[in-house]
């Protein structure tokens, strides 16, 4: 019962926060003079309405679930992560030039890129990491300025060295990747693919680490109480360093699944448009960096978008809708999260601390 | 074309506008212990309001008023979720950036109808303004003159500032609340409405960025035209060490190379790399400036 109770209370703060951004919406849609009642129908078709709308959500769900899981993991090191976006764009480049450039068999070829995905968004998030650790240099200011980076580097790889100049010149993107690479599709003529139980088995796997691990347990210390965790005998840099790989790793991850799983090549501009990066960071502050909160967060905000598309088609109401009501949500739950963060803080009398 | 000569200072001025006045909103709220990373945010919305007050009223001054007016609204919110509830600066910062883009690509649509950019042949940008003596000078003529007035505000808010810390009574007050905001509080300041006062001047500050960013350089407002502006205004903000002569002088620095960015272009690199210089610029100055940064205000790294 009490399990229950406690389940309940962690659930009402994320609901309202829902209810409110629902409600922000509605403003805005009354405020563009189209009908409320008649939108959100029009959203809720565009996300779930049939099985192919359904089925698109997953697979636009798939790298916000990855990124979020990375974030997570990050966030409960206490660590400011906020350069997903160059270690998935990093990673899924990686992955397209591997997948396409390496000799070998299909199979061959699509391990090789998964672990180059990987491992290019873990190393690109290490070398942050690196840069805190050696040289001080807060990871905050340094992922971000990664992004820029990373992203223009990659743009430059795919409209100079490596850019297909068979078909149209209008888009920079790579060759498309042999059809022996791709991923698998989980139903024939879906858009969801086999990343979406790659993003669930890292799911399960992170909820493992985090709750019966030691890695865990030290993550936890080290971001709950930093001093604790010194006195504790916790090798600090030790733990930051890889929670940085394992979170950069997961973002290079969810860009490879794009590459492998739906574009089949890397196409300037894909990946960042879409703004997977950010809204991985939402769906984990939503769901309070938990594993198993953020399987759903990540579905509910895809449905947002995916339903935000439906609008666009049907209506007259633009598709910025949903990062309205997004940005509303996260302002809600973070008020929440971090009350409670702020309490603890203010109990023990220490000095504030910038993450969450 | 040549790579370096006076008509590049002058452009780095112009470019340097921006940042710096973004910089110095961020300085004011790192001053009473607040880490704004909604300068993106708030720049990307005063862009945008300067071009719908100009749009509408056709005065350029109501304009500015209307973009600098409106960002001390999206301001306040900043606010009232830090102060009011509490929530965690960062997180808030980063949902106020994501509110910006969104509501400006919203508004963008649902008032001008528009995607992507929207750009109006009749609208004039903000004038330059001729010094009359200076102008006629060479190379001094050059570089000082035929700025907008926004340019000249930035610096003059820069040295303004750093009077107003180092000079007057609210300053030291400003100060002491983000050495000590007990301490300060058991004097007997006022320490939230100096808060709420200085990220309300900081949302003055970044709309008239933006309005520089969308009125005084281009006439026109993109999607995202910040393009990061505002993070670079806060690395400025933080290698400066909060200290507005701190900040011109890191600010004048990634002017610099934003100008030299586009100059660049001009030669055969590709544009990915010169678009890069800023950015990796910025990495390599904080090397040098990471240790008393942190020491001199209430900022934090994310550790």
């Amino acid at each position: 019962m009490a399990a229950v109770r406690e389940l309940c209370k962690s659930l009402v703060q994320p609901i309202l926060a829902v209810v409110i951004g629902l409600l922000t919406g509605a403003v805005v849609i009354a405020a563009v003079g189209e009908s409320v009642i008649g939108t959100y129908q029009e959203m809720w078709k565009g996300a779930f309405g049939s099985f192919y709308f359904f089925t698109s959500t997953l697979a636009r769900a798939t790298p916000i679930m990855l990124i979020a899981l990375g974030l997570a993991l990050a966030f409960r090191a206490g660590v400011f992560n906020m350069g997903a976006e160059g270690q998935m764009v990093l990673g899924a480049v990686s992955a397209a030039l591997v997948a396409i450039y390496l000799p070998g068999p299909g199979v061959v070829k699509m391990l090789a890129g998964l672990v180059a995905g990987i491992a290019a968004g873990g190393l690109w998030s290490l070398l942050a990491g690196y840069m805190e650790a050696k040289f001080r240099i807060p990871l905050l200011i340094s992922t971000l300025l990664f992004n820029y980076i990373a992203v223009l580097f990659a743009s430059y790889l795919v409209t100079e060295p490596f850019r297909d100049r068979s078909g149209s010149a209008a888009l920079a993107q790579t060759v498309m990747l042999d059809k022996s690479v791709w991923l698998p599709k989980l139903f024939a003529g879906m858009s969801v693919h086999a990343g979406f139980f790659f993003a669930i088995a890292a799911a399960l796997i992170l909820f493992w680490v985090i709750r019966y691990t030691p890695f865990g347990y030290e993550v936890k210390m080290l971001g709950q109480n930093p001093f604790f965790a010194r006195y504790g005998g916790i090798n600090q840099i030790k733990v930051m360093l890889a929670g940085m790989f394992a979170s950069g790793g997961l973002a290079g991850l969810a860009g490879t699944v794009e590459v492998l799983g739906s574009h089949y090549r890397f196409v300037d501009g894909a990946l960042t448009v879409p703004n997977f990066a950010w809204t991985g960071m939402m769906a984990t502050l939503l769901a309070g960096s938990h594993p198993i909160g953020i399987v759903f967060t990540s579905i509910l905000l895809a449905a947002f978008q995916t339903g935000a598309m439906g609008v666009e088609r049907n209506t007259e109401v633009p598709l910025e809708l949903a990062s309205v009501i997004q940005a509303v949500l996260i302002l809600f739950i973070s008020a929440r999260f971090s009350y409670d963060w702020w309490k603890k803080r203010k109990a023990k009398g220490g000095e504030t601390h910038g993450a969450a | 074309m040549e790579l370096l000569d006076w008509s590049l200072i002058s452009s780095t001025i112009r470019m340097v506008t921006p940042i710096l006045l973004a910089a110095l909103g961020g300085a004011l709220c790192a001053r009473v212990g607040i880490f704004n990373v909604g300068l993106e945010g708030l720049v990307l919305v005063g862009a945008f309001s300067a071009i719908v007050g100009n749009h509408f009223t056709g005065s350029l001054f109501l304009a500015v008023l209307f973009a600098a007016l409106v960002c001390v609204l999206f301001s306040w919110l900043f606010a009232y979720m830090t102060i009011g509830l509490r929530a965690n600066e960062i997180v808030v910062g980063v949902a106020i950036n994501f509110l910006a883009l969104g509501l400006t690509t919203f508004a963008l649509r649902a008032i001008f109808g528009v995607k992507g950019a929207f750009y109006d042949k009749e609208m004039a940008g903000l004038p330059k303004l001729d010094i009359p003596v200076i102008g006629d000078i060479p190379v001094l003529g050059d570089i000082f003159s035929g700025h907008s007035v926004l340019v000249y505000l930035a610096f003059l808010a820069a040295i303004l500032l750093y009077l107003f810390f180092y000079r007057t009574v609210a300053g030291f007050r400003v100060l002491a609340v983000g050495l000590n905001p007990v301490a300060a509080r058991s004097l007997g300041l006022k320490v939230t409405g100096l808060q709420v006062l200085a990220i309300s001047m900081c949302g003055v500050l970044c709309g008239l960025a933006g309005a520089q960013l969308s009125l005084g350089q281009v006439t026109m407002f993109t999607e995202g035209m910040t393009a990061g502006r505002g993070f670079i205004a806060l690395v400025a903000m933080m290698m400066g060490q909060s200290h507005p002569l701190g900040i011109l002088a890191s600010s004048f620095l990634f002017g610099l190379m934003d100008a030299l960015s586009i100059r660049l272009q001009g030669f055969s690199l590709p544009t990915q790399f010169t678009s890069m210089l800023p950015y990796l610029l910025t990495i390599v100055a904080m090397f040098f400036v990471k240790e008393k940064s942190r020491a001199g205000s209430n900022q934090q790294s994310s550790r």
